[in-house]
């Protein structure tokens, strides 16, 4: 029988403290960075909460679900995750001070030991209750008019770059702050559908963001910028490079031109249905296999084709006439990149077996090769055509001094979209599974007017979830929202049963955040407390906690956050306090594939679904 | 949910000044684990899904597969500190308890008012507090002429507390020329702890050497008092 052992809050709270204080130094705008190396010598530099926590070594699977917890709110907000840990930390400490009143545990209060196990899940069922029922009205109420909606046309004037700077202060260095934040305005700007909803431009930029950036090592920050068209990720096969006429033509392949002959276990039966005759061979078979590939380069000349772009590796034979032909080649680009050349040429890819017509063929306005850092990739610039006027495409590049650095700066511009594309998320209520709509381009009629038809895909990782404020909502960072909620919090003075309210306990927990802010000088946090409070009981003027402030303080310059964001982090931390919370007991099995370490399984009472760590 | 009822609420009292002490210490001690946790995680090391047998606190596990417990080995124990054998305060203090048990009958019994008072005056000066036991035993051990060499100022066991009892003051009735001893005796271990404060390197020894010269002052204030 294998041995199991009761998981105590004591323990919960140790494994979530311990991760606490592995983020707590990174955290705010005055955070550091943290190193981390590799025996190979590859060194990662983050401050970025789900690099960190999951770039720990750890085999407790509490603190396992916990960072995967953070990872998935990380994937879906793109913010958050430090403060995750920081609230969650909060919170399990109070639930644990409430549910242990009394020096000695065992006889304070008249708990027996059975009703203590069973306080903590209750205390997280009943927050999870509040937050799930009036957390939404709550803030729409008290917090939202405090803070302002940024519209599209303010976003790249002054209000979106706010909100992204104060998001790079969380992730870069400071020094580097605004830099970033105005490259970063300047590629959403030129992405931008100017008769659709911003959010659809910010879900096309975080979809296809792997394929529309660069990571160059060895250069200053400075030297990034953005590159007109899509640059491809390989260099030419081909010796001679297109012409510079203008259009240049292009044709995509996702499979081979020669028909493949023979590989590993293939048999190839040759004269089969017709009778062996004496002819047929394998030499007749190559003959004819080199005619079909000069009869597509043929074709191909004659719709004046001068690039291919090839989804996997072309024969040797292949790249030879192409060469003979004038033509470029381009191998083996990936499918993002693909994809998102499909999408904003409007071609069709040439499939296998199809014989090569107009549709085909698309138009650029060129073609040519560009050096970045040490390699030499393909630039590509399309042609101005009706469908895609709205858009100007552009691909970034990122530089850095290492490539820990550029790695650092890539995962923050693509947080930095995926936190633009929650705040901006429309407000509609969602079901069971999420409800983020996807670009579906037809394959025919590939076009850039995205209508805003939104299908549903299991996008996000929880169950209920509901985007219920105007797009663009936006307050003043700092500790604003969460000084604001805390108020808001009913604080019942009659407790039931003497136990502290879980509102209380939620209102505690969230006043952690600006406190661990203003930890260098806690003369700040009250300053800011008093501050947002008289503001609260003046309201006379309800917006000069924004940016319209004459008198400037130390709030002033603090920047923006989304609101959406953080509601939706309460959410994730309420539900990841409960999951953990409802953990009865950890069973140690061994299995064979791993003998050096053991498997553990945890079990819990109330949810159906098993977490099976390896 | 079974809470236990209402009516054992009003046996609930809020805990003691003591108790909070306890609990701010137990929560600080916490704290310094998750720290000194969250420090080695970021160095390299695993956390295990195993907890400590003695503490209970989460197992760390070094590069070199080493099991490592970060309260146990780092940290001082929460009940160490109580336990005679291992800590020198402790034993100090566990002495003085009997001696104040001890000589609270003694007191008690004690002869005349007069003598008793002088006794009580001079046997508070000799009556050695834990906290400077370790000065009084180390410069204790020949009665009142003061030590030609100073003692080492290490800690030191039970063993030379009771002969670091000085000398029973004389019970004698002729006041003054008990006083004047008594002074004598008080001056002699001022200058003597003076002396050893001059040249001590260590802080509980300096601070136990300031609390024997603070007596000593209150000792001599006292006898003045009486004198005159």
């Amino acid at each position: 029988m294998p041995p199991s052992e009761r998981l105590p809050l004591e323990q919960v709270l140790e494994i979530v403290s311990a991760l606490e204080a592995v983020v707590l130094r990174s955290f705010g705008p005055e955070g550091g960075q943290v190193l981390f190396t590799r025996d190979t010598g590859q060194a990662m530099l983050s401050r970025s909460g789900t690099c960190i926590l999951s770039a720990l070594h750890l085999e407790h699977p509490l603190a396992r679900v916990v960072v995967e917890s953070v990872w998935k709110h990380s994937r879906g907000t793109g913010d958050g995750s430090k403060t995750f840990i920081l609230l969650l930390a909060s919170l399990l400490r109070g639930i644990s001070k409430a549910t242990s009143r009394g020096p000695s545990a065992s006889h304070a209060y008249g708990f027996t030991e059975a009703a203590k196990a069973a306080a903590a899940p209750y205390f997280a069922n009943k927050l999870l209750e509040l937050v799930s029922s009036d957390l939404d009205d709550l803030i729409a109420v008290n917090v939202v008019p405090y803070g302002f909606c940024v519209s599209l046309e303010d976003f790249t004037t002054h209000s979106g770059r706010l909100l992204l700077a104060s998001f790079f202060h969380t992730r870069v260095s400071h020094v580097h702050c605004s830099y970033l934040s105005e490259l970063t305005c300047e590629m959403l700007n030129r992405w931008k559908y100017k008769s659709d909803l911003p959010y659809i431009s910010f879900q096309f930029l975080s979809d296809n963001f792997p394929a529309l950036h660069t990571p160059v090592s060895g250069f200053p920050v400075s030297s990034s910028r953005l590159i007109e068209g899509q640059v491809i990720h390989r260099d030419f096969a081909t010796p001679c490079l297109p012409s510079k006429q203008q259009p240049v033509k292009v044709v995509v392949f996702t499979d081979y031109m020669q028909p493949i002959l023979l590989s590993t276990g293939d048999v190839l039966k040759l004269g089969y249905g017709g009778g062996v005759t004496p002819e047929s061979s394998i030499v007749h078979f190559s003959a004819w296999t080199e005619r079909s590939l000069e009869s597509v380069i043929a074709e191909l000349q004659s719709l004046g084709v001068s690039l291919l772009l090839s989804a996997v590796k072309q024969s040797d034979a292949a790249v030879a006439l192409a060469t003979q032909a004038h033509m470029s080649l381009v191998e083996c680009v990936s499918e993002e990149e693909l994809s998102l050349f499909v999408q904003l040429s409007g071609v069709t890819p040439v499939s296998r077996g199809c014989t090569i017509q107009l549709e085909h063929v698309a138009a650029l306005s060129f073609c040519r090769p560009i050096l970045l850092g040490g390699h030499r990739y393909v630039q590509v610039a399309f042609c101005e055509s009706p469908k895609s006027s709205k858009v100007n495409p552009c691909s970034l590049v990122i530089c850095g001094p290492g490539e820990g650095q550029t790695d650092q700066y890539i995962c923050a511009i693509r947080d930095a979209v995926c936190m633009l594309m929650t705040t901006w998320e429309p407000k509609h209520t969602s079901e069971t599974t999420a409800s983020r709509g996807t670009l579906q381009s037809d394959k025919g009629t590939a076009s850039l007017d995205m209508t805003p038809t939104f299908q549903s895909t299991a996008n996000k990782p929880y169950g209920l979830k509901k985007c219920v404020f105007e797009p663009g909502c936006v307050i003043p960072a700092g500790g604003t929202f969460e000084f604001l909620l805390s108020r808001a919090l009913p604080n019942p003075s009659s407790d039931t049963n003497g136990l502290p309210s879980v509102s209380q306990l939620l209102a505690n927990a969230l006043l952690s955040v600006p406190r661990q802010i203003y930890s260098h000088s806690p003369k700040l946090f009250l300053q800011a407390q008093t501050r947002i409070m008289s503001l609260v009981q003046n309201p006379s003027n309800p917006f000069s906690l924004g940016l319209k402030e004459s008198t400037p303080g130390p709030m002033v310059d603090l920047g923006l956050e989304s609101v959406t964001c953080k509601y939706q982090l309460i959410l994730a931390v309420v539900q990841c306090a409960t999951s953990v919370l409802r953990v009865d007991t950890v069973l140690h099995t061994r299995t064979a594939l791993h003998t050096q370490s053991k498997k553990h399984t945890i079990f819990s009472r109330a949810s159906t679904e098993d977490e099976a760590e390896d | 949910m079974a809470l236990n009822g209402d009516d054992e609420d009003y046996e609930w009292e809020p805990p003691t000044e003591a108790e909070m002490k306890v609990i701010q210490a137990r929560r600080e001690r916490q704290d310094k684990i998750s720290r000194l946790m969250g420090d080695y995680l970021l160095k390299g090391y695993k956390m295990l899904g195993d907890c400590c047998d003695a503490c209970g606190t989460i197992l760390l596990q070094d590069r070199q597969q080493k099991n490592y417990c970060v309260s146990c080995q780092e940290m001082d124990s929460d009940i160490d500190k109580d336990n005679p054998a291992l800590n020198a305060q402790a034993a100090l203090s566990q002495v003085r308890e009997r001696q104040l048990a001890a000589q609270t009958p003694e007191v008690n019994d004690g002869p005349s008012s007069s003598s008793s008072s002088s006794t009580q005056a001079s046997g508070s000066v000799p009556q050695p507090r834990p906290e400077h036991c370790e000065g009084a035993a180390a410069g204790g051990r020949t009665p009142l002429p003061p030590p030609a060499v100073p003692p080492p100022s290490a800690p030191v066991p039970a063993t030379p507390l009771p002969s670091a009892r000085p000398p029973a003051p004389p019970q004698s009735s002729v006041f003054s020329p008990v006083l004047q001893d008594a002074e004598e005796a008080v001056l002699t271990k001022l200058r003597w702890a003076t002396a050893q404060l001059q040249s001590s390197a260590s802080l509980e020894a300096s601070i136990q050497l300031c609390s024997l010269i603070s007596s000593c002052a209150n000792s001599l204030r006292s006898l003045k008092e009486l004198s005159q």
